[in-house]
């Protein structure tokens, strides 16, 4: 099992110029807890997710990470130093759609980078733990491609595997399947599943509502900026009360059915 | 101690060679647009030979330096008996080697041309001469504008190698004058400045244009 | 003709060999300027970056020779007394710096920025991103215009004998001055240059297949 983090989101607001990204969201996620973001395309959920680890940065509110505000030295305050950033950052994973692997480092190279720059680890150590973490992610016969030799779920499996090297205990996926084929899908989920059973606390932003249901503690729904409901899977998916996620639910069904 | 002085009154000899420094490059750059353009076209055509000669026209003009281009045209005119002013020869030297940066120019914004262009043209029967000049030839001469603004200034800069060959444009004009005040930093400054000003414009003019394009 | 040869052949080849170190010391001075330049440029505060950016307008928009009356006449005037060698390279570094610059600042804005918040998400420092991501990603991306560029490089060199560097064409024009072979000497300078481009075009090309090859999506 590993050592999971508790996020705790607070009254967090974010603005682009007049746009009102995020309006007052409110949630909290508790240890080895898997929640899933849910919602059409502008409604927030990747700001919100890329809030978590202040690569976004938020105007007002508190996202608080075991209890310790990221991004300001206090609420409403100056900003905290990058050195402490990067220092919270180290305990958080996280996964692009993008991918964003480095495509001039091999896979191996990928994983081992963070280990030997951010926690300084020396190489063969660094390769060795690289090393294990795509074997964990069911990669260990291609550690030494380059990306473009890799498909899209390898790629994406690798880029897990960079961030779980990092011994995280906070993992935020952006819609880690959205750039891929269908039929490479499943093999991304199947390593995101492994890792939620390890205890790991996550936070996904999906449009993959098998995986929001079979896989998830908690689905939260945002539309607009706003947080609109957040409950068991169930609840949300399958019997929802807000009109705005039934017309959601039914778009999604009607593109899905054939 | 600066002189601003001199540093004026440098400007009148110089903005009065300046003429030939537009001359220059006005005229390399109107020549080397038509010459530019039969380039393209031996390179675009689907005759062999005409493909070659214009690859080697082209690489050999992009491959010498100007300097030595104009000397050369400066010393073998006379050898072969083409008895012309030194200014012809130096325009005409800058319009030819202009003409291969020109000419890749055109073929670069014709063959970016989305083949679906021609192919829509074709699909409602136009002739192919009708596809050059109402489909291909209108895009392409828009999309290459800010380039061909930009080899202009290059022209401009490129113009002051003319004085080598004894065309007293800005730079030859700031030569004469820095060896009778003996304050070369004033007169070489103001020549910068005046070439900066004629790039500021050109420029201004090319982020005009491509600009009006984008919309 | 043998004579010729004979007589000037060290003249020539100490030439080139000047104009190919005035070629490598100014192209790499302009590269570690130009570098300079796109890294201020991207990290520090506007005022800073206006500076620069007029530094760049400015050099663009003036001919070489230009600048190198300007340094090479004009220095003395503010005590920059330089022989013309030092004066050349100088010269060249300056006067090429701001299109490295350029070709630095568009390869680094190429940079996928999601490459960059990886770096970031797990916590790797500013100068780290920059010496691990930022560089060998922007650099590989701007081979191609930097090859080109220093092409267009050789070509100026030439430039430097009108303030009498002993390079190959001072000592082609001294050569053809004492021998009145104006057109023959000018001739055979016009083909070796070409000659010279067009092989270093080459080699550059095969340079940026071989190490640019990783980056290339498999499709």
């Amino acid at each position: 099992m590993v050592r999971a983090s508790s996020v705790e989101i607070r009254k967090v607001n974010k603005f682009y110029g007049p746009f009102h990204a995020l309006k007052d969201i409110d949630m909290s996620i508790a240890p080895g807890k898997v929640t899933c973001l849910i919602g059409p395309s502008g409604s927030g959920k990747s700001t919100l997710l890329r809030c978590v680890n202040f690569l976004e940065e938020y105007n007002s509110g508190e996202v608080l990470i075991d209890g310790e505000l990221i991004g300001y030295e206090t609420a409403g305050g100056k900003k905290m130093s990058s050195r402490r950033l990067r220092e919270m950052r180290r305990t958080i994973g996280m996964v692009f759609q993008q991918f964003n692997l480095w495509p001039h480092m091999t896979a191996l190279q990928n994983v081992a980078e963070g280990l030997i720059r951010v926690r300084g680890m020396a190489k063969s150590e660094a390769e060795a733990r690289a090393a294990d973490a795509l074997e964990k992610v069911g990669l260990g016969d291609r550690m030494s491609n380059h990306p473009s030799r890799l498909s899209g779920g390898q790629q994406q499996r690798v880029a897990i595997a960079r961030a779980i090297a990092m011994e995280p205990r906070l993992m935020l996926f952006d819609e880690p399947t959205s750039a891929l084929d269908p039929e490479l899908v499943g093999e991304v989920l199947s390593v995101m599943k492994a890792l939620a059973a390890e205890g790991m606390t996550m936070v996904v932003v999906t449009h993959e509502m098998g995986f929001a249901a079979h896989v998830a503690d908690k689905v939260a729904f945002m539309e607009q900026g706003e947080l609109v409901a957040m409950d068991e899977p169930a609840n949300i998916l399958h019997h929802p009360e807000d009109p705005r996620i039934q017309s959601f639910l039914r778009t999604y069904h009607e593109r899905n059915s054939f | 101690m600066f002189s601003w002085t001199t540093f004026w009154e440098s400007f009148i000899p110089l903005l009065w060679a300046a003429r030939f420094t537009v001359l220059v490059s006005g005229l390399g750059i109107v020549l080397g647009l038509g010459i530019g353009a039969l380039i393209c076209a031996g390179a675009l055509s689907p005759w062999k030979p005409m493909r070659i000669f214009a690859a080697l026209w082209v690489s050999f003009l992009r491959g010498v330096p100007l300097l030595v281009q104009l000397l050369l045209v400066y010393f073998l005119l006379p050898v072969i008996g083409i008895n012309v002013p030194a200014l012809v020869a130096a325009v005409g030297t800058v319009a030819i080697c202009a003409s291969a940066y020109i000419s890749e120019i055109w073929r670069g914004a014709i063959n970016a041309l989305p083949r679906g262009q021609t192919e829509a043209a074709k699909a409602i029967g136009m002739a192919p001469l009708s596809q050059w000049t109402r489909i291909i030839l209108p895009q392409a001469i828009t999309m290459s504008l800010p380039a061909l603004i930009n080899e202009l200034i290059l022209l401009v800069k490129a113009s002051s190698l003319v004085s080598v060959v004894g065309i007293l444009e800005i730079t030859r004009a700031s030569q004469a004058q820095a060896a009778t005040t003996f304050r070369p930093l004033e007169v070489y400054l103001a020549a910068a400045c005046i070439y900066l000003a004629i790039n500021l414009c050109l420029a201004g003019v090319g982020r005009w244009l491509e600009h009006r394009m984008a919309v | 003709m043998n004579d010729l040869l004979a007589h000037y052949g060290p003249f020539l080849l100490r030439g080139f060999g000047m104009t190919v170190l005035c070629w490598l010391l100014g192209t790499v001075g302009g590269m570690a300027l130009g570098l300079a330049i796109a890294l201020i440029q991207r990290y520090s505060i506007a005022p800073v970056r206006w500076v620069l950016r007029i530094y760049i307008e400015a050099i663009r928009g003036t001919p070489f020779l230009a600048q190198l009356f300007l340094l090479y006449y004009g220095g003395p005037m503010f005590g920059l007394r330089l022989d013309p060698i030092p004066a050349g390279l100088l010269g060249l570094s300056v006067y090429s710096s701001p299109y490295f610059a350029e070709i630095f600042r568009s390869a680094f804005g190429a940079v996928p920025i999601g490459q960059i918040e990886a770096a970031r998400a797990i916590g790797m420092s500013e100068p780290s991103i920059v010496r691990r991501i930022l560089l060998p990603l922007g650099l590989v991306s701007a081979l191609p215009a930097m090859v080109n560029f220093s092409i267009v490089l050789t070509k100026e060199t030439v430039i430097l004998s009108i303030i009498t560097v002993p390079e190959l064409m001072y000592q082609v024009q001294r050569m053809s001055a004492e021998t009145f072979r104006y057109v023959e000497a000018n001739l055979a300078l016009a083909l070796f240059f070409w000659g010279l481009v067009e092989l270093i075009s080459r080699l550059g090309r095969r340079f940026e297949t071989r190490i640019t090859k990783h980056l290339i999506e498999r499709t």
